[in-house]
């Protein structure tokens, strides 16, 4: 019963080094997972949360975010409960960039309407090296809680 | 039976495979940009031994009136917390997650809850604006609002240390929020239940009928 089994693991684990051959080149190979916006109260500010991984050797950082839907995105870090402005962002190499709620945060500011669960909000992520990422970014319940999914 | 076990632990040793090779997995050797920390498995609630005593505040409410902490809860199941309505994340998360666990309560008990939420920044959560922002939360919460000093003093009561509004380097206007909700017994008035940043609705919706009877959860 064992038998196949062995051969299929080799099999995938071979595809997987082979497929990774190209992402550990010496450039930053950034990609956006686990994003979500909770709803907020009002359209006056929202919160978002992504998470930014780097494949690539190299080290990048996150400049900018925009997005048509708010009058400004700022991003902060959260230290004893008081918020911080931050102008970037690193992205380690072979790393990740979390922004989780009680940590690190978008801040929306200035929204042309209330988002609302089951919205999406496009985001664009400028770095200094890599080229910009779009991101749509699902509008969750109020109290969504990534680890639990809802 | 068996075998679709084994194909799948096949899969699973697979995927972790490729995960490690690619250097993109959670294999804790990544450098990770995290200011935070989720505490574990810790639960949420830790219950004091040595309970608080209800902060003396005599503030205003969201309807501009007088609104007198200790009078007005006294022998009420009361959930206190300590925010800002300018607040993207943990505040309104906070506020939400105790309003929806809240809605799980039969109506009787929900009536017989308070939840308060004293501004960090009174300057600019007036009455008016504050009872917006509850509004859309939860008609029911109470919004205190008043002089900073004396909030500080209450909030220093019960160990949380809140500083006043202040404008960063950038011009930015800053905040800070408590990071607790204290939950006081209907029985004895003593905060004796405390909430870390992590107790989700689910820790509230189990909590809140404990607490109503000032039961230990």
């Amino acid at each position: 019963m064992r038998r196949p089994a062995v051969p299929a693991v080799a099999l995938a684990g071979a595809l997987a080094l082979a497929g990774c051959g190209g992402s550990d080149s010496a450039a930053a190979d950034l990609s956006v997972a686990a994003s979500y916006m909770p709803q907020p109260v009002s359209a006056d500010m929202a919160a978002g949360f992504l998470t930014i991984t780097n494949e690539g050797g190299t080290k990048d950082e996150l400049t900018s975010v925009t997005s048509d839907a708010a009058g400004e995105v700022t991003m902060h870090d959260t230290v004893n409960g008081a918020m911080e402005e931050v102008t970037s962002f690193p992205v380690p190499a072979h790393g990740r960039l979390v922004f989780k709620s009680g940590g690190n945060h978008l801040m929306f500011e200035k929204l042309k309407r209330k988002p609302r669960q089951g919205d999406t909000i496009a985001l664009r992520l400028t770095f200094a090296k890599s080229g910009p990422l779009t991101v749509e970014m699902p509008v969750k319940s109020a109290t969504y809680n990534p680890s639990t999914g809802h | 039976m068996r075998k679709k076990t084994f194909a799948a632990a096949a899969l699973l040793a697979a995927a972790t495979l490729t995960l490690s090779a690619c250097g993109s997995g959670d294999d804790g050797k990544s450098p990770v940009s995290v200011v935070s920390e989720e505490s574990g498995s810790d639960k949420a609630v830790t219950i004091l031994d040595q309970p608080f005593e209800k902060p003396d505040l005599v503030l205003t409410d969201t309807h501009g009136k007088k609104y007198d902490l200790r009078a007005q809860t006294k022998g009420r199941p009361t959930l206190v917390y300590f925010g800002y309505t300018h607040c993207p994340d943990v505040c309104p998360l906070t506020m939400n997650n105790i309003a929806v666990a809240k809605k799980a309560l039969p109506k009787a008990e929900q009536d017989k809850l308070r939840v308060v939420f004293v501004t960090t920044d009174p300057a600019r959560d007036t009455p008016a604006e504050l009872g917006k922002w509850l509004n859309g939360i939860d008609p029911q919460f109470i919004g205190l609002t008043g002089d900073f000093a004396t909030i500080q003093a209450g909030a220093r009561s019960l160990g949380i240390t809140i500083e006043p509004t202040k404008k960063d380097k950038n011009g930015k206007i800053v905040s800070v929020h408590g990071t607790q909700v204290f939950a006081f017994s209907p029985k004895t008035d003593g905060g004796y239940l405390l909430y870390g940043e992590d107790a989700k609705v689910d820790d509230y919706t189990k909590d809140l009928p404990e607490i109503i009877k000032g039961a230990n959860p």
